[in-house]
Parts: C-alpha cells; sequence; structure tokens
C-alpha cells in the first residue's frame, strides 16, 4: 500500500507538557483515517504536529517521501497539506470570498476553483460578499474546507467538523467530505463516533498521547468491547 | 477592522441600545459639540479658524505615529515603545538629507557595504551544514568571527572620510548649519578625501567585515533541520547592494552636487523618501534581529523597545548633539512679501506664501494645511492597502489568527518584518514632516508617542480607523486648551474667565481618555475581546 503520510513515533511538548507521548499514524493515498479518542488525548496535537504548528521534539514525519519535521509550517502546509481547524478560525474581518482568496498558493487558484466549490457549498456563493463573522455555524465549516480546497492540496487535515453543527447540515458535511476523498486524502478528528464510522475506512486511537489502536473501520464498527473501552461510548 | 459607520439606528422604545448602537457618532459628536459650544464663548472667529487647523495638523502626526504603533501591535502583539524614538530618528534623518546632502551621500558607500554581508544571510548556513568543525571550534567560531569582523570596522570605519558636522564646535554644528540654510546662505562644507586609508583597503575591508560580522551571527542559530537549497535569487540584494556601493563611491561627487544644486522643494521631497525608507528598514532589522528571538517572552519584548527607545535618543545625542534646531521648510511652503499672507489660493500659489488668510485666521500654509493633507493621504493609502491587496489581507486575517494564516501555507515572519517596517516607516515619516513645524530636539518623539498612545486608547487600540479619529480628537483638545490658556474663556452662564494653565494640557487628554473609556471600555471603534 502506498502511504502518502507516514507519521513515526512523535513526541510533541506544549511549554513543559509532554503532549504526544508517541503516535503512530500511517495514512494510505486516497483514503479517509479516523482519529478517534477522548477529549484532552492528543488528536487535535496530532494534526497540528504534523503540520508543525506544534513541531514535534522527537519522531519522523514523512509526507509523500519526505521528511517535514522540523520544517517551518508554512512550508510545509505549501506542500499540500489543507487544515480545517477545530472551531473552524473563518477570518472575521475579511469576506468571505477574501477568505477562500486568502488561501491561494498560486495566482489565479480562486478562480480556478471556484465553481468546484461552490458546487459543492452552494449556501457560500450567495454569502460571497458578507463578513466572515456574520455566518451561521454551518455555513462556517463549510468556508472552512472550502478555503482548504483553494491550493491544490493532496491531504486535507479536517477537525471535529461536526461538531456544535444540526443533523442535517451534519449530513451534508458528510456528502461534501465523501465527494472530496475522491480526489484527496483525508485525515479525519471526529468525535462523533457515527459520523467517522460511516465515513472513515481506517481509524486510528489516540489515547493519553499514543496511538494505541488502528485497523479498518468495518472491524471496529463490530467490536462493542472496544469502542466501549476508548471511546466510552456504546 | 471595523468600516466606520456614521448612520444613526433610531429605535425610539429603547433608549439604551439606542445609546449603546450609536455610541461612536453620539461621543464623536458630543466632543465636536462641547468644542464649538466652548469657542462660541468669546472666542473670536479667527482664534476658533487657528486653532482647528492646529489641532488638524498635531492630529495629523500623531495619527501617523499612533497608525504604525496599532499595525505592528494589532498583527505583533508587540508593543513597540520606542516608537517616539524612531519619530525622532526619521526627522534627523531626513534632517541631514536635506541640510547636509553630501554627508548623506558619504554615508551611501559604507552603509552599502556593511549591510551587504547581511543580504547573504540565506547562504550562510548552508556555508556552515558544508563544513564539519569539533565542538569547541563549533562554539568559537562565531565568536572569532565576530570579534575579526568588530575589528576590522573599528580599524577601518575611523578612517573612513565622511564629511561631517561637528557637534563640539558651534561654527560647525548641526545648530549653525541649519540656521545658516535657513537664512539662505548655506555654510559651505569642505568634502571628504581618502587620506588616512586607501580607498580600495577601506570598501574591502568594510565588505568583509561585514561578512564575516553576518555570518559569526548567523552560526548562533542552529536550526540545523532547516531545508536549504541554494538559489541565484539568494545572492540578488547582496548584488544590489554592492552594485549601489560601487556606484555611490564611484559617483560620489556629481550626486553631490546634483543633490546640492536640488530646488529645497525637490531636496525636501529626497528627505521625505529617504526618511521614510531608512526608517522602515531600520523596522525591518529591528524586528527581524531584536524582536524575532523574543515573540515567546512579551516582557522581554517591552524591555528591549524600552531600552532602544533610550539608546536610540542618547545617539542622537552622540551624533546630531544636544541642542534643539530648526529645519527649514521648503520655498515652496515659506514665501514672505508681496501679497503675503495670501488671501485665497490663486494668490499664494502665485506667492508660495507661508501664511494664507482663512476666514481672517492667518494659517501656516505647511504646519496646518500641508501636513493634515498628507495625514488623508497616508490614511487613505494605507486603508487601501489594508482592504484591497494581498499584503493588507494577510495583516487582517493574522490580526485574528496567525496559525491559522501560517496552516495555509504564508510565511507570517515575513509578513511580520514588513508590518515592523511599515510601521515604524510611518512613524519616521511623521518625524521628518513634523521636523519644519515643531523644530527637532532628542524629546520631540515623547510627548508625541504619549498623545498616540492616548489616540489609541480613545479610538481602539487595533483599530485603524479608530487611530485617525483619536488622534484628531486629542490633537483638536489640545490645541483649543492652549487657546484658552491664551485668550481666557467665559464658562457659560456666569462671569468668569477661565484659563486652563499649560499643564492642562496633557491633563485634558488623559481626561477624554478616561470618559470615553469609562462609557466604552474598548475605545470608540475598538472591538469587543
Amino acid at each position: 500500500m502506498e502511504y502518502i503520510l507516514d507519521v513515526q513515533n512523535i513526541h510533541t511538548f506544549i511549554g513543559q507538557y509532554h503532549i504526544l507521548q508517541g503516535v503512530n499514524l500511517r495514512v494510505p493515498k486516497g483514503s479517509i483515517v479516523a482519529l478517534l479518542g477522548r477529549n484532552g488525548a492528543g488528536k487535535t496535537t496530532t494534526l497540528k504536529s504534523i503540520l508543525g504548528l506544534t513541531p514535534p521534539r522527537e519522531g519522523k514525519v514523512i509526507y509523500e517521501g519526505k521528511e517535514v519535521q522540523g520544517v517551518r509550517s508554512f512550508d510545509i502546509a505549501a506542500k499540500g497539506i489543507g487544515f480545517v481547524p477545530e472551531h473552524r478560525a473563518i477570518f472575521r474581518d475579511l469576506t468571505v470570498e477574501e477568505n477562500l482568496k486568502i488561501a491561494e498558493r498560486g495566482k489565479g487558484d480562486y478562480l480556478r476553483k471556484r465553481d468546484f466549490i461552490f458546487d459543492l457549498f452552494p449556501d457560500l456563493k450567495r454569502l460571497i460578499t458578507l463578513p466572515g463573522t456574520s455566518l451561521s455555524g454551518g455555513q462556517q465549516q463549510m468556508l472552512a474546507i472550502a478555503r482548504a480546497l483553494v491550493a491544490d492540496n493532496h491531504l486535507l487535515l479536517i477537525d471535529e467538523p461536526s461538531e456544535g453543527l444540526a443533523p442535517v447540515i451534519i449530513e451534508h458535511m458528510m456528502k461534501a467530505i465523501q465527494l472530496l476523498s475522491k480526489d484527496s486524502t483525508i485525515i479525519l478528528v471526529e468525535q462523533n463516533f457515527l459520523v467517522a464510522s460511516q465515513l472513515a475506512e481506517y481509524y486510528v486511537i489516540i489515547e493519553e498521547g499514543r496511538s494505541v489502536k488502528e485497523g479498518s473501520m468495518k472491524d471496529l464498527a463490530n467490536d462493542k468491547a472496544a469502542i466501549h473501552r476508548y471511546l466510552g461510548a456504546a | 477592522m471595523t468600516r466606520l459607520q456614521f448612520t444613526v439606528i433610531w429605535e425610539p422604545r429603547n433608549m439604551n441600545s439606542f445609546l449603546r448602537k450609536n455610541s461612536v457618532p453620539l461621543v464623536t459628536f458630543a466632543v465636536f459639540a462641547v468644542l464649538f459650544i466652548t469657542a462660541a464663548q468669546g472666542m473670536e472667529k479667527k482664534d476658533f479658524v487657528i486653532t482647528l487647523f492646529r489641532g488638524l495638523s498635531v492630529g495629523s502626526v500623531t495619527f501617523l505615529v499612533a497608525s504604525g504603533f496599532s499595525l505592528i501591535f494589532g498583527l505583533l502583539d508587540v508593543l513597540n515603545l520606542a516608537h517616539g524614538t524612531l519619530f525622532m530618528i526619521g526627522a534627523y534623518i531626513g534632517w541631514t538629507v536635506y541640510v547636509r546632502p553630501d554627508t548623506f551621500v558619504d554615508l551611501l558607500t559604507p552603509l552599502a557595504l556593511i549591510l551587504s554581508g547581511f543580504a547573504l544571510a540565506d547562504v550562510y548556513p548552508l556555508l556552515a551544514s558544508r563544513i564539519r568543525l569539533g565542538l569547541s571550534m563549533k562554539r568559537i567560531l562565531p565568536w572569532a568571527l565576530i570579534l575579526v569582523s568588530i575589528l576590522l570596522f573599528s580599524f577601518v570605519l575611523p578612517k573612513y572620510p565622511i564629511s561631517f558636522w561637528d557637534i563640539g564646535t558651534y561654527g560647525q554644528s548641526p545648530v549653525t548649519y541649519s540656521f545658516m540654510a535657513d537664512q539662505g546662505t548655506p555654510l559651505a562644507a569642505p568634502a571628504a578625501v581618502f587620506t588616512e586609508i586607501s580607498a580600495p583597503l577601506a570598501l574591502i575591508g568594510l565588505l568583509l567585515a561585514s561578512i564575516f560580522g553576518a555570518l559569526g551571527l548567523s552560526l548562533f542559530n542552529t536550526d540545523s533541520q532547516q531545508q536549504i537549497k541554494l538559489h541565484w535569487k539568494n545572492f540578488v540584494s547582496f548584488a544590489v547592494l554592492l552594485l549601489l556601493a560601487l556606484l555611490t563611491f564611484i559617483f560620489n561627487e556629481s550626486l553631490t552636487a546634483a543633490l546640492a544644486g536640488l530646488s529645497s522643494n525637490w531636496l525636501f521631497v529626497a528627505a521625505v523618501l529617504v526618511a521614510a525608507l531608512s526608517g522602515a528598514g531600520l523596522g525591518a532589522l529591528i524586528e527581524s534581529i531584536l524582536i524575532r528571538p523574543l515573540y515567546i517572552r512579551p516582557i522581554y519584548q517591552l524591555m528591549l523597545t524600552l531600552g532602544m527607545s533610550a539608546i536610540g535618543i542618547e545617539v542622537v545625542r552622540a551624533i546630531w548633539g544636544r541642542p534643539e534646531f530648526v529645519m527649514p521648510k521648503p520655498e515652496f511652503f515659506s514665501g514672505t512679501g508681496g501679497v503675503c499672507p495670501a488671501t485665497n489660493f490663486a494668490d499664494w500659489w502665485a506667492n508660495h506664501c507661508s501664511t494664507i488668510l482663512l476666514l481672517d485666521g492667518r494659517v501656516r500654509v505647511y504646519n496646518e494645511i500641508f501636513i493634515p493633507i498628507v495625514g488623508v493621504v497616508v490614511l487613505i493609502s494605507i486603508w487601501m492597502l489594508l482592504q484591497r491587496t494581498r499584503l493588507g489581507m494577510v495583516i487582517r486575517a493574522g490580526v485574528q489568527d496567525r496559525e491559522m494564516v501560517e496552516a495555509l501555507g504564508i510565511n507570517v515572519r515575513r509578513v511580520f518584518t514588513v508590518v515592523f517596517g511599515l510601521g515604524v516607516g510611518l512613524a519616521a515619516l511623521g518625524g521628518i514632516l513634523a521636523a519644519p513645524s515643531m523644530g527637532l530636539s532628542n524629546v520631540m518623539g515623547e510627548s508625541l508617542f504619549l498623545n498616540a498612545l492616548i489616540a489609541l486608547a480613545i479610538g481602539g487600540l487595533t483599530n485603524y480607523p479608530g487611530a485617525a479619529l483619536g488622534s484628531v480628537l486629542v490633537g483638536l483638545i489640545q490645541q483649543f486648551i492652549i487657546k484658552y490658556g491664551q485668550i481666557g474663556i467665559a464658562l457659560p452662564f456666569t462671569d468668569i474667565i477661565f484659563k486652563p494653565t499649560p499643564p492642562l494640557v496633557p491633563a485634558s487628554t488623559v481626561l477624554l481618555m478616561v470618559i470615553i473609556l469609562l462609557i466604552l471600555p474598548n475605545g470608540l471603534l475598538g472591538k469587543k475581546e
């Protein structure tokens, strides 16, 4: 199997806190991998460590065959990684269109991808001139994902896309993510196991900063004991 | 950054929310109303006009300092306490170009050479990674290189001929040069020639010293994991600087003659450009060398900028001397006699009078009309930069969430350097513009910086239109209080003539700030965090 990303035993500190104490993560090209685990287990930190926003102190991050740990984070992102953070991080003082334009990596990225993005999220098209502040939670989430699509990204890191959204909107979001996975690889952090299990092919469970279990999503969905043990959900 | 909103929303049912929703226009209106009502109490029309224009002038200069400070604080979270000092340094640099163009030209060659070594900054890490050294050598090498660099500098620089003034001798001091230039009979300065050291030796010495110094400094940085590829682009700035050094060296005399032959108007334009650009360069240098290691230690930043402020003042004292002096106004704004003061704009244009009569008030054209116009031009151009360009977009986004901007693949650090340069450049621009009206002194930046801080507190700390609004309010209040101090003011409905004393001037702006912050804790246009 060809892996687009291979994270080998990374250790990350935030201040004095040893947050990640050995996370391993292999992401096959073209798949959706779900990072599962309880609150505070280190899922978000894992995403940020891949991107170099919280650079790992030990271990290796190999993206498309090259070691990227220690590389400056904007250089890592520019290699083709799109980030959809927790709480969306929409730029409030920018309009919806500017929020998309700022993600351009080459001139004309936005114009090229515009139609694709508006096909995926038709809502955004009529909001284009509004400031980022005026969007609802669901619209912000769409915009955050759309922003990661403007540049040519091969890998998308999506953090908690269903958080705080109404069920109808979650469904819409899931369809969009499924559509995206045809062209790119996705790492998904998701609290909602139902959502994660429907989207992802593989999973990695992180517990107290360590990756403790991995495999195919189908196996985990049938393993009620493991779900209860690691995720606290039935 | 909010858009200015002066539309009044009228909802008679709920007075409280009416007040809150329209607080900005209301407070602004209230301040202006107070000014106008008090002005009506025994102030003549001409005094009123003059005071209004003076207020706008002070407000504009304050705005140049405040806007730069607020840009830097908004994006970088750095409180640049040296901003007032950098304002002053801008004034002194501009003065040097304006009054002593020969000194300025002489300085270009060594400056370009000193900077050229640092322009190779991208190349050194590669060089360092190629050299295999023992551990102890690795520790010693940077210090040794820096020592060699310092020795070379201290050998070459004192011998390098630069036509300079002499702060020890009154007849050769900046004060005299400035005075004579103001009188229209500039003091002749002897040209500097290479006598103590041969020219090639001096040039090569400076180049080597610069390269050694920059290499030594770069060896302290041990981010060895960075991937570096050597590219011809890494050498462009080095080559440009080297070329600049050679050209200014070869054409030194003709360049000096050309500058000296310029009319004072064009020389002033050159002075403004050089001051603003060197302010920007100085800012970029300060950010990349001094501030950058301290982003994780905000308190150290404060102490650093405070220290820089003190050091800056002392350096200026050492170079330009302690006494205050004036900077002559360019011809365009200094006409006298004949029909001056002009009574209409056509007269003024024909004679370039220094003053113009507007509504009976005698208004100084440079101070009270030109400076506010520049203020408005800067306000609009920075606004356009922020709203219409990609850099502006990145700045606005970065003010809110640096990490996310970086996660989009944008080098935020580089934007930081640009913004710090821009902010300091604005302060330096303010300095050189204020110099002909305020005069030059070592402490000219201090009171202005305090004004700027108050203006920002009033307008909203990181809000760009807020900086403009706050600055104008502060300028107006100050000038009106000063005027009342001179003419006295009849308090409404009483016979008491109130004469504010000079100490009330700073107190009045602080009072305004206190009142506004009590009503609107985030300033007029600031946003709730």
